[in-house]
C-alpha cells in the first residue's frame, strides 16, 4: 500500500448520516472536513430544520423558493463537504436504496428520535443486520431504551439546557434564571462526544474487527460535564446556582461597562499576579483587597470601584491594556466586533469554498487544527438533493434507470430547479472578511 | 473487552483546558499520567472542596477530572525524569504556548502527538492573551448576547465551564484523529486548539456568517427568545418550565392543552396557528401560557407536557437530577471513592457502548505513581 503522509486521517471512511439541526450533522462535518464521505440523507416531506430557515434577504422572493432551502447561513455552518441524498425513508424504495446505502458505509450517524428511527427500520439491529461491521452512533436525547421512562419525551437543543441545571447556573444571583437560549451547548457538546465516540469505534474495528453500537443519550452525556457539583450535592447538600459572573475560585472577575452605548469588557483577575496588575492599572491605592480572602468577601465593593474604572476607557483599548500587563481580558465582542476581528481573520476562521447554489459562501472554519493533516474544505455545504444520481450511482451501483425510476416513484428526489442560481448580496465584497479570496470567478 | 486506546500512553500537563479530555481517554482505555508539579495540579485548588479532607486532595474538580489518571510529581529540575516519562509518550497534551512550555520541543519524539490548548491560539496578534471561561465567551460574541436587556451581560452556566470543556473535547478529537493519520504516517503531529476557536465553534447562532445574512444586531432578550413563541422560561409554582414551540403540531398540543386547563378556547383559534401572527401578539401568548404554568409544579408541567408531545422541561438544580426517575431507572449514576475512603455519586459514562469499552478508577493522589514510573 501506497501512502503519503499527509493523507487525511479519514481518507476512505464513508458516513451515512441521518441528521438534523445541530447535534448529529455538526459531527459529520466535523469527519467530513478531515477526509470522510459524508453523505447526508435528507427528506422534502420532513426537511431538516436548517432547511426550513432559509436565508433572511430571499424572504419575499417567491420566484425563488425552489433555492431557498440551500441558502441559509446554517447550510454550511453545519453541513460543508458533505454530500447530499434525497431518500423519502417512509417509502418503500427509499428505504430499500438506504439499506443499500448503509451496506456501502463504515458509520452510521443519526440524532433523529429513537422511535423515529425504529419507525423507518433503521435502528441498530435493522442495519447491523445489513452491515454486522457498522459504526452505529445515535443521538437520541434521552437514550434508545424503550424501557427508561423518558424514552417518548421531546427535547430540542434549547430543552436540554435547563433540564440539565445549565439556565438555572446563568444570570446574575438577584434576577430569575436567564437561561441560555441563545445557544445550545448541549448539541454541541452532544457532537463532540459523538465524533470521539465515532473514532473510537472505528479504533474499535481497527483492533477486533466488530463494529459497535454506540447511544449517546444527550441528557447523560450533558450531565457528565456537572461532576463537581453533583459530589459536592451528595456530600454536603450543597446547591449551587447562579452568580453572574463571579467565580468560585477567587475575585475579581466580571464584565464591567466600558464608554459608549452597551461596550462592555470581561476580566477575570482571580490570582494575586493578575490582581496586583489590575490594581496597578487602575491606580488604586487600598488596602482592603490585597490578599484573595477580603477580595473575595468584599465583591461588591471591589465590583464597584472597577466599573468606575472602566467606564472611562474604549472597550477594546482597554482589552489591549490589560492583556499587555497580563491580565485576562477581552471586549465582549458583538456580531460587528466578530465581523471586524483582526484576529480571528489573521486565522482564517472564516472560510470560503464553492456552492452549487450561490456560486461560493462563507462559514466558520473548524476549531480542530492538525498541522500536517489540516482538513479541506470542498463545498460549501450541498443544496438537497444534489448527489442522489452520483451516489446512488457510483456507491450502490443502480443504474440511471433505476435512479430515475425512484425520483418518479417519490421515493428519492434531486436537486430542485439546478439553474436557478443566487448570489449573496454580500458576495461581492467577501474578500474584506475572508483575505485570498478577492474574486468569486476564481472559483 | 477494554476501551479501544487501551496501550496507549498520554501525558497530561494541562489545567481545566484540557482536563474533561483526559478524563475521557481514561475513560477509553489509555494511561494517562498528569505530570504535576511539586504542590499539585491547578486542579487541586479549585473549588468545591469534601469538608472531610485535607488539601491537596479535597478539590472535586480534581476528584471527578482526575478520574481514571494517574499522578506522577518531577522536581523542577529533573531533567532527565522528565525526557525519559517523554519518550515514552505517545500523546503529550499543554496549555502553554511552545515558548513557556516546561518541555522543550527537542525533547518530543516525532512519533508524539502533541496536542496544545492554548487561550487565542499559536498564531495571530493575540496569540499570547490570557483567557478564562468568561473571557472565551466574551470573544466568541455569546456572552453579549447572554441575559436580561437591562443587566450586564453574563456567562452561560459560568460554574460549569463550558468554554473550556468544549476546548478539551475539540482537543480530544483532533488527538484521535492525529493517532488515526498517524496509522498511515507513521508521524506524530501538532494538534492545535484554540479556545477562543473552540467557543465560536459551538455558537454560530452568533457568528458573522448568519449575522451577514439577516443582519441583525444580536441583543440580549433574557430568558425568552423571538424565535418563535411561547419560546424560553415560563414561571410555576415552583420555579421555571423551558417551552420551546416551533413546529405546527406542539403549537396545535400546546394552545389545546392551555385551553383545556384554563378555559381559554381564543387561544385554539386557527390565527394562531400562524407563527407570525404568535409573534405579533406574543405577550398575549405568554400571558395565556403562564394562566396555565403559574399553578402547577415544574414536575407536573413537565410530565403532562410531554405526554401531550410538547418539548417541555423542567428547570432543574443539582437537586432535581440526582432524584430524576429516568436517570435511576437507567443506572446512570456512578460512584467513586475519596481519599477517606467515603463513597460520593458521580456522573457515569458520557455514553453508551455495546461493547464494554468504559472503566474508571479513582483520582489518584499527589505523586501516587511517582515511584512508579521514575523509582
Amino acid at each position: 500500500m501506497i501512502n503519503t503522509n499527509n493523507d487525511l486521517p479519514l481518507e476512505g471512511v464513508r458516513v451515512f448520516e441521518l441528521g438534523t439541526a445541530i447535534a448529529s450533522p455538526f459531527c459529520g462535518r466535523l469527519m467530513a472536513h478531515f477526509g470522510a464521505d459524508v453523505l447526508k440523507i435528507e427528506s422534502q416531506l420532513s426537511p431538516d430544520v436548517v432547511r426550513m430557515l432559509g436565508s433572511a434577504w430571499l424572504k419575499d422572493r417567491d420566484d425563488l423558493a425552489a433555492a431557498a432551502p440551500d441558502t441559509s447561513p446554517y447550510v454550511p455552518e453545519m453541513n460543508a463537504s458533505k454530500r447530499s441524498v434525497g431518500l423519502e425513508l417512509k417509502t418503500t424504495g427509499g428505504r430499500n436504496a438506504a439499506l443499500a446505502l448503509v451496506a456501502e458505509c463504515d458509520v452510521f450517524l443519526a440524532n433523529f428520535g429513537a422511535r423515529a428511527l425504529s419507525d423507518v427500520g433503521l435502528d441498530y439491529q435493522s442495519v447491523a443486520a445489513v452491515n454486522p461491521k457498522i459504526i452505529y452512533v445515535q443521538l437520541p436525547g434521552f437514550g434508545s431504551d424503550p424501557d427508561m421512562p423518558y424514552y417518548p419525551y421531546v427535547a430540542w437543543g434549547p430543552n436540554q439546557a435547563p433540564l440539565v441545571g445549565f439556565d438555572d447556573f446563568t444570570g446574575h444571583a438577584s434576577d430569575p434564571p436567564a437561561g441560555i437560549a441563545t445557544v445550545a451547548p448541549p448539541d454541541y457538546m452532544s457532537a463532540l462526544h459523538a465524533a470521539i465516540a465515532t473514532l473510537s469505534g472505528l479504533e474499535h474495528r481497527e483492533l477486533t474487527g466488530d463494529g459497535v453500537h454506540v447511544d449517546v443519550s444527550q441528557f447523560e452525556t450533558t450531565l457528565a460535564l456537572l461532576g463537581p457539583f453533583v459530589m459536592d450535592y451528595d456530600l454536603s447538600g450543597t446547591i449551587h446556582s447562579r452568580i453572574g459572573n463571579r467565580s468560585l475560585w477567587g475575585a475579581p472577575q466580571g464584565v464591567y461597562p466600558c464608554d459608549g452605548h452597551e461596550r462592555w469588557i470581561a476580566i477575570s483577575a482571580i490570582d494575586d499576579q493578575s490582581w496586583n496588575a489590575l490594581s496597578l492599572l487602575m491606580g488604586l491605592d487600598d488596602d482592603r483587597f490585597d490578599d484573595s480572602e477580603s477580595r473575595m468577601s468584599q465583591q461588591e465593593d471591589l465590583d464597584v470601584q472597577i466599573g468606575t474604572w472602566t467606564i472611562n476607557f474604549d472597550a477594546d483599548d482597554l482589552a489591549h491594556r490589560l492583556q499587555n500587563s497580563g491580565v485576562a481580558a477581552h471586549v465582549v465582542s458583538t456580531n460587528e466586533d466578530l465581523l471586524h476581528d483582526t484576529h480571528t481573520m489573521s486565522r482564517n476562521w472564516y472560510q470560503v469554498a464553492p456552492h452549487a447554489r450561490l456560486g461560493r459562501d462563507v462559514f466558520s472554519d473548524c476549531a480542530v487544527t492538525l498541522k500536517d493533516t489540516p482538513g479541506r474544505w470542498t463545498d460549501a455545504g450541498p443544496s438537497m438533493g444534489q448527489h442522489t444520481r452520483e451516489v446512488l450511482r457510483d456507491v450502490v451501483g443502480m443504474s440511471d434507470e433505476e435512479i430515475s425510476q425512484l425520483v418518479s416513484d417519490k421515493a428519492a428526489f434531486e436537486q430542485t430547479e439546478p439553474e436557478t442560481l443566487v448570489s449573496r448580496p454580500w458576495d461581492d465584497w467577501i474578500h474584506l472578511l475572508v483575505p485570498g479570496t478577492d474574486d468569486a470567478r476564481d472559483l | 473487552m477494554a476501551g479501544p486506546y487501551s496501550g496507549l500512553r498520554v501525558i497530561d500537563t494541562t489545567g481545566l483546558a484540557g482536563a474533561y479530555a483526559t478524563r475521557l481517554f481514561a475513560g477509553l482505555g489509555a494511561e494517562v499520567i498528569r505530570l504535576e508539579p511539586p504542590d499539585g495540579s491547578p486542579l487541586r485548588y479549585l473549588a468545591p472542596f469534601a469538608a472531610s479532607i485535607a488539601p491537596p486532595e479535597d478539590s472535586l474538580w480534581w476528584s471527578y477530572l482526575a478520574m481514571g489518571t494517574r499522578s506522577v510529581v518531577i522536581e523542577p529540575d529533573d531533567k532527565d525524569s522528565l525526557a525519559r516519562l517523554l519518550a515514552s509518550a505517545d500523546v503529550i497534551f499543554e496549555d502553554r504556548l511552545p515558548e513557556d512550555s516546561l518541555i522543550e520541543t527537542a525533547l518530543i519524539s516525532d512519533t508524539t502527538v502533541r496536542t496544545s490548548i492554548v487561550p487565542f491560539g499559536l498564531t495571530g496578534p493575540k496569540r499570547s492573551w490570557k483567557s478564562s471561561n468568561l473571557v472565551a465567551w466574551a470573544a466568541s460574541g455569546v456572552l453579549y448576547a447572554t441575559g436580561f436587556r437591562d443587566r450586564a451581560p453574563v456567562a452561560p452556566a459560568g460554574h460549569v465551564q463550558l468554554a473550556l470543556h468544549a476546548s478539551a473535547a475539540s482537543a480530544l478529537v483532533g488527538t484521535l484523529l492525529a493517532l488515526r493519520a498517524k496509522r498511515t504516517s507513521g508521524k506524530g503531529q501538532q494538534v492545535e486548539i484554540s479556545i477562543q476557536e473552540a467557543a465560536l465553534a459551538i455558537a454560530p447562532e452568533t457568528g458573522v456568517p448568519v449575522f451577514l445574512d439577516d443582519r441583525v444586531h444580536r441583543e440580549r432578550s433574557g430568558n425568552r427568545r423571538d424565535l418563535g413563541r411561547p419560546f424560553g422560561l415560563y414561571p410555576c409554582s415552583d420555579g421555571f418550565v423551558s417551552i420551546i414551540v416551533l413546529l405546527p403540531r406542539h403549537w396545535t398540543a400546546m394552545a389545546a392543552w392551555v385551553a383545556e386547563a384554563t378555559g381559554n378556547e381564543t387561544i385554539t383559534e386557527e390565527v394562531f396557528e400562524d407563527l407570525g401572527v404568535r409573534m405579533e401578539t406574543q405577550e398575549l401568548i405568554d400571558t395565556w401560557v403562564e394562566e396555565l404554568t403559574t399553578g402547577q409544579t415544574r414536575q407536573a408541567l413537565f410530565h403532562e407536557g410531554q405526554r401531550r408531545g410538547i418539548p417541555i422541561t423542567p428547570v432543574n438544580t443539582v437537586s432535581a437530577l440526582l432524584d430524576d426517575p429516568h436517570l435511576k431507572a437507567a443506572e446512570f449514576w456512578s460512584e467513586t471513592q475519596l481519599p477517606d475512603g467515603s463513597s460520593v455519586s458521580v456522573p457515569g459514562a458520557p455514553f453508551r457502548t455495546n461493547s464494554d469499552w468504559w472503566t474508571m478508577s479513582a483520582a489518584p493522589l499527589l505523586g501516587q505513581h511517582t515511584e512508579f514510573y521514575l523509582g
